[in-house]
């Protein structure tokens, strides 16, 4: 704070003026005091003087005092106490704006020797007959509880607390809801607010006779209940629908976080079902006649809503056609929606009024305008046609930046519809001048190399740009470098200078590392192997996905718990900037009874391969397409020197050993006449091994050992005959390994990884048996490629995934890769959201299944959550177990 | 949950400072400043943060209102809270500017700390703050019936200031309690925003209309106040009844203290007007207009030998001869120029009163028609030397956006039949009813 002298005489003068006689004179007095301090001046030299006005019995003049008192008591806490007196008395006082008022002052005062003054009349006060006072007591609590938590406890308030939630009056209960929700965010264990049916009842009927903002804190600690079925949660929707007509837009907003939430409980076939959604559109479309703060903030909502349920407003179009006079934050968040919203359906209208945005002034509006016409074309594929149209109009107007940005669109939709749409890059070339933004140069280099056979002067455009190669962007040379080896290859007679010329420009002329490296890589392969390199070259390319941008379907449903909140307008989770402790807890949207959560909804997993398949969202690493697909592509036909080169994808780490569980004793002494057998399960260098230990208690020598496994679920049989050659003595313990084949005849059993062995000596037949990690199973090609990944896990039924908590893991999820990877457990892609580490996984075990697995890393939560997917739902839960059993060691 | 309210100045000085709290420190204050007046005009200004502290503000009366929070907080409950605060104040201190809310800053303080406590929003109806709040509220304007100098009705200004007397709206609801001789006056406004497209062949591609009903009421003792709507009224498409004059809406929704037990049958609102402004009821209607938008454009661009640009515009007005509309501007977007230099433009238009200028920052000419009665048809020719002109670039002239104010007009045939108080009050009261239409975006693409 800026503070301000105040010169002595007027300190003096002011303290005169205090100690008037006069009432009013001493009121303008202390009138002039919290003038000053409003400005930053420091006026606590007149604390006594101030508190000696105190006593009057003018009420005006009082609460000057108090809001004096409340600014300058912490840095005066010894002065301080000289008030307690007075507000102690004010407690008591018969008029019950005065206990009101002395109570809500005291609790304001955040000094340490006050509170214990506070207790008694807080007491009193929250058993006060006057609801204004009790109202404010039960603010005061919470208050108290911010300064000192464990006095509130001792006292015994919170039990006051909560007994006020069933108050007469209205007031005191959303006072003492919103008391008690703040209080149990500190706790997230107590069971602070207790909701049951019973309190849910009566806080459904105290909302409906509360004011305004205490129906914003009744709903909110509503929208945290879980219900127990969905005729509850039905029944609850029910009586806060009539809450979305409400003029008040936070009530409106706070409605709708709770029908959104228990919706998700609601059987879907449910005809309440259908009337909800009907009903969620108009209170949503009103908010957009808001003032423009906001709409803003609905339009962030909705944005969420609409990924969630674009159901909802699916009919609702035209409401986000953009005003004139909309500020420009507001435009683009409608132009998100809308094309959110885009479908077949309506899709006319939209590029209709996108054209008409694209001609707009503002200039960051018009380039969204164009993209989103390049959205439109890649998300609904009949109207591809009449988009790749509009934006051929749109670059006849050359107007620069517009032109720019339907270049970088159209490249999106060639990758989205190949050899399609290639009549336009005649157009497209003529225009090849006027680019001078990186994005566009790029997208149009790309264009030229992809379709090199196609246009004649594909040779000279190309070497047109790489006069300049040294002053472009790094994004540009590659796409350059890129560009130009695709055409060599399409056309090797003519294009030999032309690719030695790039060549040596990005290997010997350059210091970025990713250049250099890339264009090595194109050397040796050219080199080495034409064949190879038009294979990984000219490969075909993924296609893009239509839901570029979507929030990651955990985030969202995060987000829609916190519809109306300040993490809705950051697309942001609480935790992502709210401090300390409050509110880190995540909120989980309630189960659809009988149906496991969806972790990852397969259209979004497109996600994870980043780059590879984003469209123009992404577009800075859209350009990595070619040479991120390579490593992979590349690793089978080369091998050897480049092998190391290349295996970059696989992750770097050290060589770590494959996991293997201690030996554990199988068959005790006791059981097998003095034959002690422990052992384990091992896979080293791709063979599966049995390691047993057997020893000899008994006191005879044991001799013609034998081996026998029972069926088994994946086929186990020994390879070989167990190796024990001499006979052992009593005494004597021996180490025999004995591989494994998987080859056997096969049954299920139970669990699973169930194993029934028979063991033969010269005594007996000892039968036993013993479980082993599957993690042995897994084998050592089982790296998916990223785009069967991606096909497979959207290939799997939903109902096939299931989630585990692996607790108390403290590794990085880097380190967690390398241990899994040396377990054959091959991390394929990576994502960071949020601080939160995503790891994609697959497995193939030996007999053929393939299991996918999604890995989340929190930094500084030793809690993983592991999302397992395979076509053979039986086998998730040993995985699991062993992914934690690995992880753990 | 709120932290700190604080007010400050356009100019950043700080007005009034409250904080809830104490999580954080006033330093936030010129932080907000700081950030606020530098922010670039494709950032959303609603909210903003700085470290830990997130900052929602609005602006009003010039003035920048802040609230503040470190919690997970719904910016709905405190943008909405903010205008209400605003229109508290405004109630309280007549009017808002920086004048009012330094005068009155006792007053503000007071009226904070009833209505937020520890963050919490209490209540913030003046019915129930007047049992609470003693500071008399000191008004920053001497009344004055000759006091033209502030005529705005509702933003805009009106050249029709005998329809009410719009100084008597911005005087303090409580400063009555003095003089006892104070007005008792109630004022009924409905007030409609209209928004229309229209396509560049004339088709009508949108138009909305948003109105209210808004009550200021400056009268101590009124215990019941009904008002009836148009009979025929009627909410959604199934409701229509006949054919008839039926005035239609599509959604509808009232303040919490209307009663609507007769609403059903008699299109009557019945509630008990708190002291000061408040909005009774909020209506929408989409693309179904029960009467034409009211102007036309027929537009015509070319080039002519010369090398210029020719935009050749005819604007009619589709009202009933008796109405007139107020203020008209038109600008037509010009996208395309702007990257070249205008050298000139000369004009032609139908009548001396109207005039028209280029306007290089907003790339657009600005017409303005001062008054234009109904059944009128104006025209207008411009001619703009653009250096490089293609045939190509006549595309690129944008569309054309009006606005205006219909004084004693409203689009979706809303009237307001009675207005009747109860119990009688004594002595002389005035009851006032207004109604205008405003242009909230009304775009005619060519």
């Amino acid at each position: 704070m800026l503070c301000f002298h105040v010169c002595a005489g007027e300190i003096f003068e002011l303290k005169a003026e205090l100690n008037s006689d006069k009432k009013e004179k001493k009121k303008e007095a202390v009138k002039k005091v919290i003038a000053s301090m409003t400005v930053g001046k420091d006026v606590s030299a007149l604390f006594p003087d101030v508190v000696n006005c105190m006593q009057t019995d003018n009420l005006e003049l009082k609460k000057l005092v108090y809001l004096y008192l409340m600014n300058y008591a912490k840095s005066q806490p010894d002065m301080a106490i000289m008030a307690v007196n007075t507000f102690v008395k004010d407690c008591e006082d018969p008029n019950p704006l005065i206990r009101a008022l002395a109570v809500r002052t005291m609790g304001c005062i955040r000094v340490d020797k006050i509170t214990e003054y506070l207790c008694e009349p807080l007491r009193k006060c929250l058993k006060d007959e006057d609801p204004y006072v009790r109202k404010t007591a039960a603010v005061c609590v919470a208050k108290l509880h911010d300064i000192n938590a464990q006095l509130v406890e001792d006292q015994g308030f919170l039990d006051t607390l909560k007994d006020l939630i069933s108050d007469s009056n209205p007031m005191v209960v959303a006072n003492a809801v919103a008391a008690l929700s703040e209080i149990a965010e500190s706790h997230p264990n107590s069971n602070l607010l207790d909701l049951n049916p019973q309190s849910i009842n009566k806080l459904l009927t105290a909302l409906n006779e509360c004011t305004e903002w205490g129906q914003i804190f009744i709903l909110d600690c509503l929208a945290n209940y879980a219900p127990r079925d969905d005729r509850e949660s039905q029944s609850i929707c029910e009586r806060v629908t009539p809450r979305l007509s409400h003029a008040n837009s936070a009530v409106v907003l706070s409605a709708v976080k709770v029908l959104m939430k228990f919706m998700e409980m609601l059987p879907k076939d449910l005809d309440y079902y259908g009337t909800l959604l009907k009903k969620l559109a108009p209170p949503l479309v009103t908010l957009l006649s808001a003032e423009p703060e906001l709409q803003y903030v609905a339009l962030r909502n909705i944005n969420l809503i609409v990924q969630k349920r674009p159901e909802i407003l699916k009919h609702e179009m035209k409401v986000f056609f953009v005003k004139y006079n909309d500020p420009i934050y507001v435009k683009l968040e409608k132009l998100d929606i809308m094309i959110r919203l885009a479908s077949q359906a309506n899709i006319a209208q939209v590029l209709a009024e996108l054209k008409e945005y694209a001609t707009e002034v503002d200039v960051d509006f018009v380039r969204k305008a164009v993209r989103a016409i390049g959205r439109c074309a890649i998300k609904v594929e009949q109207s591809a046609e009449r988009c790749v149209s509009t934006l051929l109009d749109l670059i006849q107007t050359k107007v620069n930046y517009v032109v720019q940005e339907a270049i970088v669109v159209i490249k999106d939709i060639f990758r989205k519809y190949p050899n399609k749409y290639e009549s336009v890059i005649a157009t497209l070339c003529e225009n090849l001048d006027s680019l001078d933004e990186p994005e566009a140069r790029a997208a149009m280099i790309w264009i030229v190399g992809e379709y090199a056979e196609r246009i004649d002067n594909a040779d000279e455009l190309l070497e047109s740009f790489l006069e300049g190669f040294h002053d472009e962007s790094t994004q540009v040379q590659l796409q350059l470098l890129t560009a130009i080896v695709k055409l060599f290859l399409k056309k090797p007679t003519e294009t030999q200078e032309l690719v030695q010329q790039v060549l040596s420009l990005a290997t010997q002329d350059s210091d970025n590392p990713d250049l250099r490296d890339r264009g090595y890589i194109y050397w040796r392969l050219l080199s080495t192997d034409p064949v190879a390199a038009k294979e990984v070259v000219l490969a075909e390319k993924p296609l893009i996905s239509e839901e570029t941008d979507l929030i990651e379907p955990t985030l969202l449903e995060e987000l829609i718990c916190h519809i109306g909140t300040l993490a809705s307008v950051y697309h942001k989770p609480p935790s992502a900037f709210v401090e300390g402790s409050r509110g880190v807890m995540h909120k989980r949207l309630p189960a659809r009874t009988g149906s496991l959560v969806s972790v990852i909804p397969s259209h979004t997993l497109s996600f994870f391969l980043g780059g590879d398949i984003g469209g123009s969202a992404a577009m800075g690493a859209g350009f990595g397409a070619v040479p991120a697909v390579m490593p992979a592509s590349l690793n089978a036909p080369m091998g050897g020197g480049l092998g190391d080169l290349f295996d970059l994808g696989g992750g770097v780490g050290m060589p770590l050993g494959a996991y293997i569980p201690p030996k554990t004793v199988w068959l005790p002494a006791m059981k097998a006449k003095g034959l002690e057998i422990s052992g384990t399960f091992a896979r080293r260098a791709g063979v599966i091994q049995m390691e047993l230990t057997l020893t000899n208690k008994a006191m005879s020598v044991m001799t013609d050992f034998a081996i026998q496994f029972n069926r088994n679920s994946f086929g186990l049989a020994p390879a070989g005959p167990l190796q024990v050659l001499s006979p052992l003595s009593p005494n004597q313990t021996i180490e025999v390994s004995l591989p494994l084949s998987t080859v056997g005849p096969v049954m299920k059993m139970e669990p699973l990884n169930n194993l029934q062995v028979a063991v033969k000596n010269n005594i007996d037949v000892f039968y036993f048996s013993c479980q082993y990690p599957i993690s042995m199973l897994f084998v050592e090609d089982g790296k998916m490629e990223r785009q069967v990944f991606l096909a497979t896990w959207k290939d799997i039924p939903n109902e096939n995934e299931s989630q585990f908590q692996i607790k108390d893991c403290h590794l990085n999820s880097d380190a967690a890769s390398n241990k899994l990877q040396a377990s054959n457990i091959f991390t394929i892609a990576k994502r960071t959201v949020e601080g939160q580490d995503m790891l994609y996984m697959s497995i193939k075990l030996s007999n053929g299944i393939w299991v996918l697995a999604e890995l989340r890393v929190q930094t500084g939560n030793p809690n993983y959550t592991i999302s397992v997917k395979c076509r053979a739902p039986e086998v998730s839960q040993c995985v699991f177990q062993c992914c934690e059993a690995v992880l753990k060691n | 949950m709120i932290s700190q309210v604080f007010i400050l100045s356009s100019k950043g000085d700080h007005l009034i400072y409250k904080d809830f709290r104490g999580e954080a420190g006033c330093d936030a204050v010129n932080k907000f400043y700081e950030m606020v007046t530098t922010l670039t005009g494709d950032q959303p200004p609603v909210v903003m943060k700085h470290k830990e502290l997130h900052y929602v503000h609005i602006r009003q009366g010039g003035l920048y209102w802040v609230a503040t929070t470190k919690a997970d907080s719904s910016p709905f409950t405190i943008i909405e809270f903010l205008n209400r605060l605003t229109a508290l104040i405004k109630d309280y201190c007549g009017c808002l500017s920086e004048k009012s809310v330094r005068m009155n800053f006792a007053l503000i303080y007071e009226v904070l700390d009833e209505v937020v406590d520890f963050g919490y929003i209490q209540t913030t109806s003046t019915d129930i703050l007047k049992n609470f709040i003693q500071t008399e509220a000191v008004s920053a304007k001497p009344l004055s019936l000759f006091d033209l100098s502030n005529v705005g009705l509702f933003g805009a200004d009106t050249q029709q200031n005998k329809v009410a007397p719009s100084v008597a709206a911005t005087r303090p609801i409580m400063s009555s309690r003095g003089e006892q001789g104070g007005k008792n006056e109630i004022f009924v406004d409905v007030i409609e925003r209209i928004s229309v497209v229209i396509g560049a062949n004339g088709v009508l591609m949108k138009a909305d209309i948003e109105g209210e009903i808004r009550v200021k009421c400056y009268m101590p003792s009124c215990s019941e106040m009904r008002i009836g709507l148009n009979e025929e009224f009627s909410i959604g498409k199934s409701q229509l009844r006949g054919y008839g004059a039926a005035v239609r809406v599509d959604e509808c929704s009232f303040h919490q203290a209307v009663r609507l037990d007769e609403f059903d049958t008699y299109r009557i609102l019945k509630l008990c007007p708190s002291q000061g402004e408040q909005t009774v009821m909020q209506y929408q209607l989409c693309d179904d207009l029960p009467t034409a938008p009211p102007f036309r454009l027929f537009s015509s661009i070319e080039r002519d030998t010369g090398g210029r640009l020719l935009i050749y515009l005819k604007l009619r007005c589709d009202l009933p001869p008796k109405r007139s509309v107020l203020h008209l501007n038109n600008n037509p977007a010009l996208p395309l120029f702007s990257y070249s230099l205008f050298s000139s433009l000369s004009q032609e238009l139908s009548s001396p009163d109207q005039s028209a200028e280029l306007q290089p920052q907003n790339k657009a000419v600005h017409w303005e028609i001062p008054r234009f009665p109904g059944g009128a048809q104006l025209s207008a020719l411009f001619k703009l030397e653009v250096p490089g002109l293609s045939s190509a670039s006549l595309q690129e002239v944008g569309s054309i956006s009006l606005s205006f104010e219909l004084p004693k007009y409203t689009c979706t045939g809303l009237q307001i039949r009675f207005l009747r108080l109860s119990p009688i009050q004594p002595g002389a009261s005035q009851r006032w009813v207004r109604y205008v239409t405003h242009s909230d975006s009304y775009t005619i693409r060519i």
